[in-house]
């Protein structure tokens, strides 16, 4: 910073040596010139007679841009030169001593008074100046610095940057940005020890100061009133510079965990949106091939002349063709789900129609099976996305299905408890182990004891839980030797009064 | 069948579906004609003449909407079946509007695709049957004179929103009736959203007329689409798929004994 108007510390360097010696050598020049023109006068003035009785104005016409330019003790100089030259050329002697002639003692002294008053105005003005101009240095400064951070690359942590950035565009000796989020110390600069105790003691105690003597600056860097982190520096600063760059520190990092938040939910909801498309048109490409084949067998049986082990083999193409197809179905009901945020449309629902919907829509699937519904509230009504309780409900279903004992029955029941309408899906099967029982609901998890013995991709019940928990519902499991297995789905049912049109 | 063969144009832009349906449709009877592209498959409807068309709905070119759009231009009763997957609910719903006779889902059996080309064949060609003519399906008489229903000669209450479901439904037997439209046709066009309503209501009537309310064989629901009354074919069909059932489960319980 080239004018400083505040010094906080006095750096002796080798330019300020070679500026002393440059000064002095313009003292010198500047006295020289103004005794010069006093001489010159003088001669002048006594050559032309008439001038010499207001010489002495004539004089000040010398002083005074000499105070006005170069300085007090110029003119003070060029004004004792003045008198000397006066006293020389009025009374042909020069008096070195000044109290000789009263007279020239009161003009030196009217000349040095002048020399003074001119002198100190000329350098207040010029102070006002030079610091007006320092002002607008500074003002240039932190524009570059406001310019810079808002440029800056909020991929990466932005304390180094920041620390970086001040340390140059300030031209300061050390920084050292304390970011309290990360809990990370980023310096610039040379510290004689390690600054982030400093740094970090500045952000618990919320000390903000200036050390003048020192030349550190401290700063408590908020957002609002709350601290986010401190700044310490050490250089050529004023306390409003310093102030106003902890301010565009905390706003930085404010942006920067903004952004930071803004990519990760965009990063998520796009490998998301990736992962459901490209299970989208995977279901969508086997579709193609899974008609043909269905079409295939299932034409070569109706077209008859099969022997019995044909036929069998034939059915067997037909069924597991049917299966890959549900399987696939399935796959692309659960991207949907996942694809986006799932949105619940409610509506009034009637129970009963729901689960015969359901039951019906898997009637492939339940042929072999015997399937109970018992509602005992048959006007049951519920507020909630049809699709996706029939999506639970279905999963719920053939879960029971794939996994029910042979002739056993199953049971769908819907019943009020309370608030809320509870839904279940009984079957006999194998007893789902306790440990299990919470994370069989997670996706792609899938029970030890069942692994090896049906078809499935552990994707179904967590699909359910999605819906239960979409409406604010709940779902578990019990099972026993005994009671068989059940799986529940609690969805809240705010209890009114009966609708009828 | 001493009847003529049966001409059925398929549309299908995938050559696989297309070589798995001809033979056989034609081991069965069927006169096939194939097409790839909805613009190809309008050439040739103006060139010849078919009986049914066959046509998939996803299709690149003008698609298989655009493509009965057209069809429905120059012959409003050439009956189409469309192709579709399983969740493309609102293209069946939007084909059926558009006036497609029925639709078949992504992956068929052969044995379902010939029974709905027999059924919108027949249909086309069946004898024009008096409005308020009595219909009898299965053991099922609805009488429209005197709004009376039957089942196995005993009388069924119904109220009269529950006796216009099904004669609406009766009188298009075998073909899907979309919610809109039945809506529309029993409680106007103002309730064609109140789908729900729909859904109370056909519950209590299958209860009424279903053996079985929870396993229907009568009143059958197109998920996400709308219902269909099952026709005296269906309904021979579903007899036979049920004593296969029980044959099958009288042979396991048999094994399971021995």
């Amino acid at each position: 910073m080239s004018g400083a108007s505040i010094p906080i510390r006095t750096v002796f360097s080798a330019r300020r040596v070679r500026g002393t010696g440059s000064k002095a050598l313009l003292f010198t020049l500047e006295c020289a010139l103004g005794v010069l023109s006093v001489v010159l006068l003088g001669a002048f003035a006594h050559w032309l007679q008439w001038l010499l009785p207001i010489a002495v104005l004539l004089f000040l016409l010398i002083v005074v841009p000499t105070a006005l330019l170069c300085g007090f003790w110029q003119a003070v100089i060029v004004s004792l030169s003045a008198v000397l030259v006066q006293s020389f050329f009025t009374a042909h002697q020069a008096s070195f001593n000044p109290a000789a002639d009263p007279a020239n003692s009161i003009t030196l002294l009217a000349f040095v008074f002048t020399a003074l008053v001119v002198s100190r105005l000329s350098a207040r003005v010029t102070e006002h100046a030079r610091e007006a101009e320092s002002w607008g240095g500074q003002m240039r400064d932190l524009y570059e610095f406001t310019r810079r951070t808002l440029q800056m690359n909020l991929h990466d942590e932005p304390g180094a940057q920041l620390a970086e950035l001040v340390h140059e565009i300030f031209a300061l000796e050390a920084v050292v940005v304390f970011d309290a989020d990360l809990h990370q110390t980023y310096q610039a600069g040379f510290w004689d020890s390690d600054p982030k105790e400093l740094a970090q003691n500045i952000y618990y105690f919320e000390t903000s100061d200036d050390d003048a003597e020192a030349g550190i600056g401290r700063r408590v860097v908020r957002l609002g009133t709350v601290p986010i982190g401190s700044l310490v520096v050490r250089g050529d600063t004023s306390p409003l510079t310093n102030n106003a760059i902890a301010s565009l520190i905390a706003i930085t990092f404010d942006r920067y965990r903004a952004f930071a938040n803004e990519s990760r939910i965009e990063t998520e909801r796009r490998t998301e949106q990736l992962r459901a498309t490209v299970l989208d048109s995977l279901a969508h490409a086997y579709k193609t091939p899974l008609t043909a084949i269905r079409a295939a067998s299932t034409g070569l049986g109706e077209m008859g002349r099969l022997s019995p082990a044909q036929a069998e083999l034939v059915s067997l193409i037909d069924e597991q063709t049917g299966l890959l197809s549900e399987l696939t179905t399935r796959l692309l009901t659960t991207a949907r789900l996942d694809a986006g945020e799932v949105t619940v449309h409610a509506v009034p629902v009637g129970v009963g129609s729901l689960i015969d919907e359901v039951v019906a829509s898997l009637r492939d699937r339940l042929a072999s099976m015997k399937v109970s519904i018992e509602l005992p509230e048959d006007s049951l009504v519920l507020s909630c996305d049809r699709q996706l309780m029939t999506m639970l409900l279905s999963q719920y279903i053939d879960n029971a299905c794939k996994y029910s004992i042979f002739g056993t029955t199953i049971t769908v029941r819907a019943e009020r408890a309370k608030s809320e309408v509870i839904f279940s899906v009984h079957s006999f099967g194998p007893v789902v182990p306790m440990a299990d029982r919470e994370r069989i609901f997670d996706r792609y998890y899938r029970s030890t004891n069942s692994s090896n013995r049906s078809a499935g991709t552990g994707i179904g019940l967590s699909v359910a839980k999605r819906v239960a928990v979409v409406h604010g519902g709940y779902v578990w499991v019990t099972s026993g030797e005994d009671e068989g297995t059940t799986f529940y789905a609690a969805i809240p049912a705010p209890i009114r009064k009966k609708e009828s049109r | 069948m001493n009847q003529p063969a049966i001409r059925v144009l398929v549309v299908d832009d995938e050559a696989a579906i297309r070589r798995a349906l001809r033979p056989p449709l034609v081991e069965l009877g069927f006169h096939v004609t194939e097409a790839s592209r909805g613009e190809e498959a309008l050439q040739l409807l103006h060139a010849g003449s078919f009986d049914v068309v066959l046509l998939d709905i996803n299709m690149p070119g003008i698609g298989g909407i655009e493509t009965l759009r057209r069809i429905r231009a120059f012959a409003p009763r050439l009956p189409v079946l469309m192709v579709t997957v399983r969740e493309g609910e609102e293209e069946k719903v939007e084909a059926l509007e558009q006036g497609a006779d029925d639709y078949v889902t992504k992956p068929f059996s052969i044995r379902e695709l010939i029974a709905r080309i027999r059924t919108a064949h027949r249909r086309v060609h069946a004898p024009a049957r008096a409005e308020d003519a009595p219909i009898e399906i299965g053991e099922i008489r609805l009488t429209p004179t005197r709004r009376s229903v039957t089942k196995r000669g005993q009388i069924v209450h119904l109220t009269r929103k529950e006796f216009d479901i099904l004669h609406c439904l009766m009188s298009r037997a075998g073909r899907v009736v979309t919610y809109a439209k039945l809506l529309t046709a029993v409680w106007g066009a103002d309730c064609r959203e109140e789908v729900e309503y729909l859904r109370t209501f056909v519950r209590q009537l299958r209860k009424k007329i279903e053996d079985d309310p929870s396993s229907p064989i009568y009143l059958l629901t197109d998920v996400y689409v709308g219902y269909r009354f099952a026709d005296a074919q269906m309904l021979q069909e579903e007899s036979l798929a049920a004593e296969v059932v029980s044959e099958r489960e009288e042979e396991t319980s048999e094994r399971a004994a021995s």
